[in-house]
């Protein structure tokens, strides 16, 4: 007697549901293991065992940072705002700080202009330019305290303020991002490299790590100039 | 932005001298060529370049050990079928870069797309020399179209792909010819001929594996499945991104000066062992729902099934397997072995439908001739000594300085 019931008659049909079903339960967990385990944005990514795919020559660019060519950085977030700070590379250039002279909360801010000064142990400072136009929401409470906050963690704890941003989409145009940062920032590297030892192109690359306070350890007396040269807020910026 | 480089007028010898013998006088590039690796090159091309012009000069009958029962060798199932599958780096990682936008993989497009273009030159000269009468090549290309006949399609895809694989690799020439305006003109054209190139890898990868829907008969049933020109396509992917891990490391190693050392070669390695283990393992059950579909489980105990069981386990599983733990233990090394031992695989499976499982049945084996394995080798080798000359001389595992800020491809 021919049984009628339909899993039988269907019974290659089954095997082949049932193949399908096993295979997306199956493939959800192995999907999720091979992403790996859910991390935090990272400010490089950790896989690379010589961690240098952010880290255009010295100074660590992260990925989700948008850069502005004075070497602050800016990064969208929570309810419209922006978060600011200072990159890897103005962090090493001036070294410690003894004081962070920020605009006040409710100043504007605009992109390319003066934004706030640096100010090292010597007592001579620098300015920076902000990477955006808006007005000034919140400062880094933590700054006030540890100034030099900036300078041992740019991307993290130190950031600087937060913004409320006027023009973001116009501001975007004159910011970078991936692999634009990498090769703006070698170049920046090749300029510094360039005041190490004028004339002499790329001798001091070889090996070496950058010091903190760069700029004071290439030129102890002008080491102000040399900064601001390179951050562009030079009064009348040499040609390098 | 870019600068690019004034083209100062070379004299012819000059012009040699820098593009072709590396800016070494004639003389000391000829000196520089005697290594013993190019010895071993120099054997194998003394003794192939005569076999594949016999085969030329006498025919199929007198070189090969084909017959009418067994009309596709080692030159269909090893440089045609598995040749063009592990060609695939070209289309899967132009569409990732350029179409997907994962920039990370960007460094690795250039040698990608070289593997692929070189893949498929070298592919269409083993098809040369497996057509009885190669002079009609140009048939369903100009004269009768053939239409209904997926060698048909094969042929137009694979001939329009070289041709799309040319162009895409226009860029680095132009750059090595110090011909800026060609390749700005070469480069705006990227987006559009990696889209062409998607679909027609899209095409003929799957329609080398509907080749075999016409044998039902011929091919063992384990390895016959309607399926087939799916199971071609997947594991064409698989063996694509296989395929750039193991080159990418053997080249970056061999070619060490003429390499970007910033790239992050183990991040890139990483990432694509995580596509290649997600496609293997659908692979997988793609293929065991083919056994499902034919009720072939009884088969699966015979000496057939029990290899087709290491094809399934061995190098489909297994290898999605150790992609996967490579990938989330950042175990570069691990996922490097895998991905010569999924690219080893990809030709196993290749050489299983096209010839091992093929006539399994009938009472005549095909075993290939001492000169259609030499000729296989002569035609890997001139693959790989084109390869080299080609990086040694243009930008391909590196980016010169002054295109960088331009429009890159």
């Amino acid at each position: 007697m021919i049984p009628h019931d339909i899993l039988t008659l269907y019974s290659a049909k089954m095997l082949e549901y049932g193949i399908a079903v096993l295979f997306l339960l199956l493939f959800i967990p192995f999907w999720r293991y091979v992403q790996g385990p859910a991390k935090a944005p990272a400010l490089a990514p950790a896989r690379s065992r010589v961690p240098a795919v952010r880290a255009a020559e010295w100074f660590l660019t992260p990925a989700d940072r948008l850069f502005h060519r004075g070497h602050a950085w800016l990064k969208g977030g929570d309810g419209g705002l922006v978060t600011v700070g200072l990159d890897d590379f103005a962090a090493k250039l001036v070294g410690p700080m003894s004081r962070l002279a920020l605009p006040a909360v409710g100043a504007t801010v605009g992109q390319g202009e003066p934004g706030w000064r640096l100010t090292a142990p010597d007592g001579r400072s620098v300015d920076m330019l902000s990477p955006v136009d808006g007005t000034v929401v919140q400062l880094n409470p933590a700054l006030a305290a540890s100034p030099d906050l900036a300078e041992r963690d740019p991307y993290g704890d130190g950031w600087l303020m937060k913004v409320r941003p006027s023009r973001l989409r116009a501001n975007k145009v004159n910011l970078m991002a991936d692999r634009a940062v990498r090769r703006w920032m070698e170049d920046a590297a090749a300029a510094l490299r360039g005041h190490v030892a004028p004339g002499l192109g790329a001798l001091a690359q070889d090996g070496g790590v950058p010091v903190a306070g760069m700029a004071r350890a290439i030129d102890p007396d002008g080491w102000d100039r040399l900064a601001a040269t390179l951050l562009l807020t030079a009064e009348e910026a040499p040609d390098a | 932005m870019s600068e690019h480089p004034s083209v100062p007028a070379l004299t012819g010898r000059e012009w040699a001298k820098s593009k072709l013998f590396l800016d070494m006088s004639f003389g000391d590039y000829l000196k520089s060529l005697v290594t013993p690796g190019n010895f071993v090159v120099g054997l194998i091309l003394a003794v192939g370049l005569p076999v594949i012009a016999y085969r030329f000069a006498y025919g199929l009958g007198a070189s090969t050990n084909l017959s009418q029962t067994t009309p596709w060798g080692i030159w269909i199932g090893f440089d045609m079928l598995a040749g063009v599958a592990l060609a695939a780096g070209g289309y899967t990682l132009a569409s990732s870069v350029y179409i997907f936008g994962l920039e990370k993989y960007h460094p690795v497009v250039r040698p990608a797309v070289l593997t692929g273009l070189l893949g498929y030159m070298f592919a269409a000269l083993g098809l040369a020399a497996d057509l009885g009468r190669p002079w009609n090549l140009p048939v369903p290309f100009f004269l009768s179209w053939g239409g209904p006949s997926v060698m048909f399609e094969i042929a137009w895809c694979v001939g329009l792909y070289l041709t799309v694989l040319s162009m895409e690799f226009l860029p680095p020439v132009f750059e090595w010819l110090d011909w800026p305006r060609a390749r700005m003109w070469a480069v705006r054209m990227t987006i559009g001929l990696t889209v062409f190139g998607v679909m027609l890898s899209t095409l003929h990868q799957s329609s080398l594996g509907a080749l075999f829907l016409m044998a039902p008969t011929k091919l063992h049933p384990l390895w016959y499945s309607p399926f087939i020109p799916a199971y071609f396509f997947i594991s064409s992917i698989a063996a694509g991104l296989s395929m750039v891990i193991v080159e990418s490391a053997l080249s970056h190693r061999a070619f060490q000066s003429r390499t970007d050392h910033r790239v992050d070669l183990d991040g890139i390695a990483l990432g694509l062992a995580r596509g290649a283990s997600i496609v293997l393992f659908a692979y997988f059950f793609v293929k065991l729902q083919g056994v499902a579909d034919g009720g072939r489980w009884a088969l699966l105990t015979t000496g057939y099934g029990y290899w087709f069981q290491v094809e399934m386990f061995g190098f489909i599983l297994l290898p999605s397997l150790l992609f996967a733990y490579g990938a989330r233990h950042n175990r570069v090394t691990l996922v490097r072995w895998t991905a010569a031992w999924t690219v080893l695989g990809v030709v196993v499976n290749r050489l299983n439908v096209s010839i091992i499982a093929m006539n399994w049945n009938a009472p005549e084996r095909y075993i290939p001739s001492w000169m259609e394995v030499v000729v296989s080798i002569t035609l890997v080798t001139l693959g790989v000594t084109a390869f080299r000359w080609i990086v040694n001389r243009m930008p391909v595992l590196r980016e010169l300085p002054e295109y960088r800020d331009s429009a890159s491809h």
